[in-house]
C-alpha cells in the first residue's frame, strides 16, 4: 500500500474550477428553489452578473496552463455562485474621451493608457478616507521602484497547516508573467520564454496606474473592463445596442445547450443589468480585478496606491485596523454584497504603511475560512532571477 | 460542528447553505479523486456535474452515516463511469496512464519513472472493481467499509476485492522487486 502511494501525487483541479463547480451547483439550487412549489431551498438573490464565473472561464480558455491563478481571487468568491447565471459575452470598449478627469488631474504614467468613458458607471462616488489616506501616504513616502519585476510567493491553505498550493509568480514591469511551483523553476521558465501573461493583467495594472492621479470614475470603468462583462460601461447608445444584441444571441445559444439548461434552467433573458444587479456586478469585478492587480504587482507602490484608491470607492468594502506579526495592518472586507448577496466574503490583509498584500481569507462569514492565501512580495530584477540569484 | 448528515437533512427542508457547507468540506478530496482517475482537465469539467448529481440525490442519503465523503465519492464514481462510457470506442480500454499523473517537479523524476511505470502496469491488470477498492483505500484514505459504501457493495465484497487486489499487485511483474527495494 505504501508503494502504491507513490502514484498518489496528482495535480488537483485549480481553485477557479472549484469556484466554477460551486457556481453550477448554486445555479442548480436556485433553479430547484424556483421550480419546486413545495419545500424548496431558501430564496436566493436575483442573479447578478458574476465576474468570478467569467474569470474562471476566461482563464480556462486563454491560458490553460496558468497555474496559480485564483490565489488572488480567493475561494470566498466561489459561493457567489448562488447568484451566478448571466453569461458574459462581450468586452465593452470605452468610447470617445469626454473628459471625466478631475480638474488638475493627470494620468499616473504613460503606460496607464487612459481610456475615459463616455458615461459614468454609477452614482457619485463616496471614497473611504482611510484607504485614500494610505494611497497618498504611499505616493509621498514609498515611491522607490528598485528592480524591474515583482516576485510574489503565494501559499494557499485550505484546511491544513501545510499549503495545498505554492507558487512563485514573476510579473515583469514590461508585462510578462512567469510561474513555477518552485523558485528554482523560474530561470528555466524565463529562458524558455514561458510567458503566460494573457493581457488581462496588463489592463488591470493600467487601470491601477491611471487611478493614481486620474479620474476615479474612469479608472473604475477601466478596471472593470479589464475582463469581458455585460455592464456596458463607457458605451454609447450604439455600443449598448450592439452589446444587448450579443447578449441575446448568447442567451439563445445557451438555451440550445442542454448542459447549460440543466445547470442554470431556462431563465428569463436579462440582458444588460440595471439597478442593484448592475451595482453588485460592478463591485464584484472591481474588487476582484483590483485585488488581482495588487497581488500580482504589489511590489510597485504606484499600483498599490491606485488599487487602494479604486477600492476606496467600493461602498460594500469595509476597512478595519489590525496587527499581523506585530506589524500594523489593515483588513479590507468584501462582504456578501460584493458577491451578489451570496453567503461569502473575502478578507484581504495589507500592510498599514505600504499597502503590500499579506493575506487573503475567503469563506462563509462567521465560519472557519475555506481558503487562506498568504503573499510575500518583493522587487527583483529579471536578470537576477534568470541567473538563479534569488 | 454539525455532521454532514445533519446538514444534508437541513438542506432537504430548504437550507441551501447547509448543502453548500457539505461541498466546502469535501470538495478538495472529491476534486483530487476525480483528477486521479480522469486527469485534471476532465476532473474540472466533471466536478460541477457531481455536485448537481449529489444535490439531486441527497434525499436518498442514509442519515445513519455522519460523514458524507464516501457517499460523495460514490456519486463521483458513478459520474466517472458515465464519463468513461461516453468516450470514444478506442478509449474504452482503461487508461491508467492518467491515473495520478501529477506535476512532479523534474528533480527525482528519473528515479521514479520506472517505479511508476511498473505500478501503473500492475494497476492496469487489476479488475476494475478491485482497482477501485484498492485506490479508494490507498489514495483517498477511506476505510474498506467506506470504500465499499462508496461503491455500493457489501462490506464483505469490499474486503474480498481489496484482498484480491493486494495479492494481484504483489504478484505483478516487477512489483516484487520494488517491494524488496522499498523495504531495503
Amino acid at each position: 500500500m505504501d508503494l502504491l502511494s507513490r502514484l498518489k501525487d496528482v495535480e488537483p483541479p485549480r481553485p477557479e474550477a472549484f469556484n466554477q463547480a460551486r457556481m453550477v451547483l448554486g445555479a442548480a439550487m436556485t433553479n430547484s428553489a424556483r421550480t419546486n412549489a413545495g419545500p424548496g431551498l431558501a430564496p436566493t438573490p436575483e442573479p447578478a452578473p458574476e465576474r468570478a464565473q467569467s474569470r474562471a472561464r476566461h482563464r480556462r480558455l486563454t491560458v490553460a496552463s496558468r497555474r496559480g491563478i485564483g490565489f488572488g481571487i480567493g475561494i470566498g468568491v466561489a459561493a457567489a455562485a448562488v447568484a451566478a447565471a448571466l453569461v458574459i459575452t462581450s468586452t465593452p470598449q470605452p468610447s470617445a474621451n469626454t473628459g471625466h478627469q478631475s480638474a488638475g488631474s493627470k494620468p499616473a504614467s504613460a503606460s496607464a493608457s487612459p481610456k475615459p468613458s463616455s458615461a459614468p458607471s454609477s452614482a457619485p462616488l463616496t471614497e473611504n478616507s482611510q484607504l485614500m489616506s494610505l494611497a497618498s501616504y504611499i505616493m509621498a513616502n514609498d515611491s522607490a521602484l528598485p528592480g524591474n519585476a515583482s516576485l510574489v510567493l503565494s501559499k494557499q491553505y485550505n484546511d491544513s497547516t501545510v499549503p495545498d498550493n505554492v507558487g512563485y509568480s514573476l510579473y515583469t514591469d514590461s508585462g510578462d508573467y512567469y510561474w513555477s511551483p518552485a523558485e528554482s523553476g523560474l530561470p528555466a521558465a524565463i529562458a524558455q520564454h514561458e510567458n503566460i501573461a494573457d493581457g488581462v493583467d496588463a489592463k488591470e495594472k493600467a487601470a491601477a496606474l491611471y487611478a493614481v492621479n486620474g479620474d476615479l470614475t474612469t479608472a473604475r470603468d477601466m478596471m472593470v473592463n479589464a475582463l469581458p462583462n455585460p455592464f456596458a460601461l463607457g458605451l454609447g447608445p450604439a455600443g449598448r445596442k450592439a452589446l444587448q444584441k450579443k447578449l441575446a444571441a448568447q442567451y439563445a445559444a445557451n438555451l440550445r445547450n442542454p448542459i447549460y439548461v440543466k445547470a442554470f434552467g431556462k431563465r428569463k433573458f436579462v440582458g444588460i443589468p440595471t439597478g442593484k444587479a448592475l451595482q453588485s456586478g460592478i463591485d464584484n469585478y472591481l474588487w476582484n480585478n483590483s485585488v488581482d492587480a495588487l497581488t500580482q504587482a504589489g511590489g510597485n507602490p504606484q499600483i498599490r496606491a491606485g488599487v487602494l484608491r479604486l477600492l476606496s470607492t467600493v461602498s460594500a468594502v469595509t476597512v478595519g485596523n489590525s496587527t499581523t506579526d506585530g506589524k500594523p495592518t489593515l483588513i479590507l472586507t468584501a462582504g456578501p454584497e460584493v458577491f451578489g448577496g451570496a453567503p461569502s466574503d473575502q478578507v484581504l490583509t495589507i500592510d498599514a504603511k505600504t499597502g503590500i498584500p499579506i493575506k487573503s481569507v475567503g469563506g462563509i462569514p462567521g465560519q472557519a475560512p475555506s481558503s487562506v492565501v498568504t503573499y510575500q512580495v518583493s522587487r527583483v530584477t529579471v536578470a537576477d532571477i534568470e541567473a538563479g540569484k534569488f | 460542528m454539525e455532521s454532514d448528515a445533519e446538514l444534508i437533512s437541513r438542506s432537504l427542508t430548504g437550507d441551501g447553505e447547509a448543502f453548500m457547507e457539505v461541498i466546502f468540506r469535501h470538495e478538495a478530496a472529491v476534486g483530487v479523486y476525480l483528477a486521479r482517475r480522469a486527469g485534471r482537465e476532465a476532473a474540472e469539467d466533471l466536478l460541477g456535474e457531481v455536485w448537481i448529481a449529489a444535490f439531486e440525490s441527497r434525499g436518498a442519503y442514509d442519515g445513519s452515516f455522519a460523514v458524507a465523503r464516501p457517499w460523495l465519492f460514490g456519486v463521483a464514481h458513478n459520474r466517472l463511469r458515465r464519463y468513461w462510457r461516453s468516450r470514444p470506442v478506442e478509449d474504452l480500454v482503461p487508461d491508467v496512464t492518467v491515473l495520478a499523473q501529477g506535476w512532479d517537479p523534474w528533480p527525482a523524476v528519473d528515479r521514479r519513472v520506472d517505479t511508476q511505470t511498473v505500478l501503473r502496469a500492475a494497476l492496469a491488470r487489476l479488475k476494475p472493481e478491485e482497482r477501485e477498492v484498492l485506490t479508494l483505500v490507498a489514495w483517498e484514505d477511506l476505510t474498506v467499509a467506506d470504500a465499499a459504501r462508496a461503491l455500493g457493495m457489501p462490506l464483505g465484497t469490499g474486503r474480498r476485492l481489496l484482498h484480491q487486489a493486494r495479492l494481484a499487485l504483489r504478484n505483478a511483474p516487477g512489483v516484487a522487486a520494488l517491494l524488496t527495494a522499498s523495504t531495503a
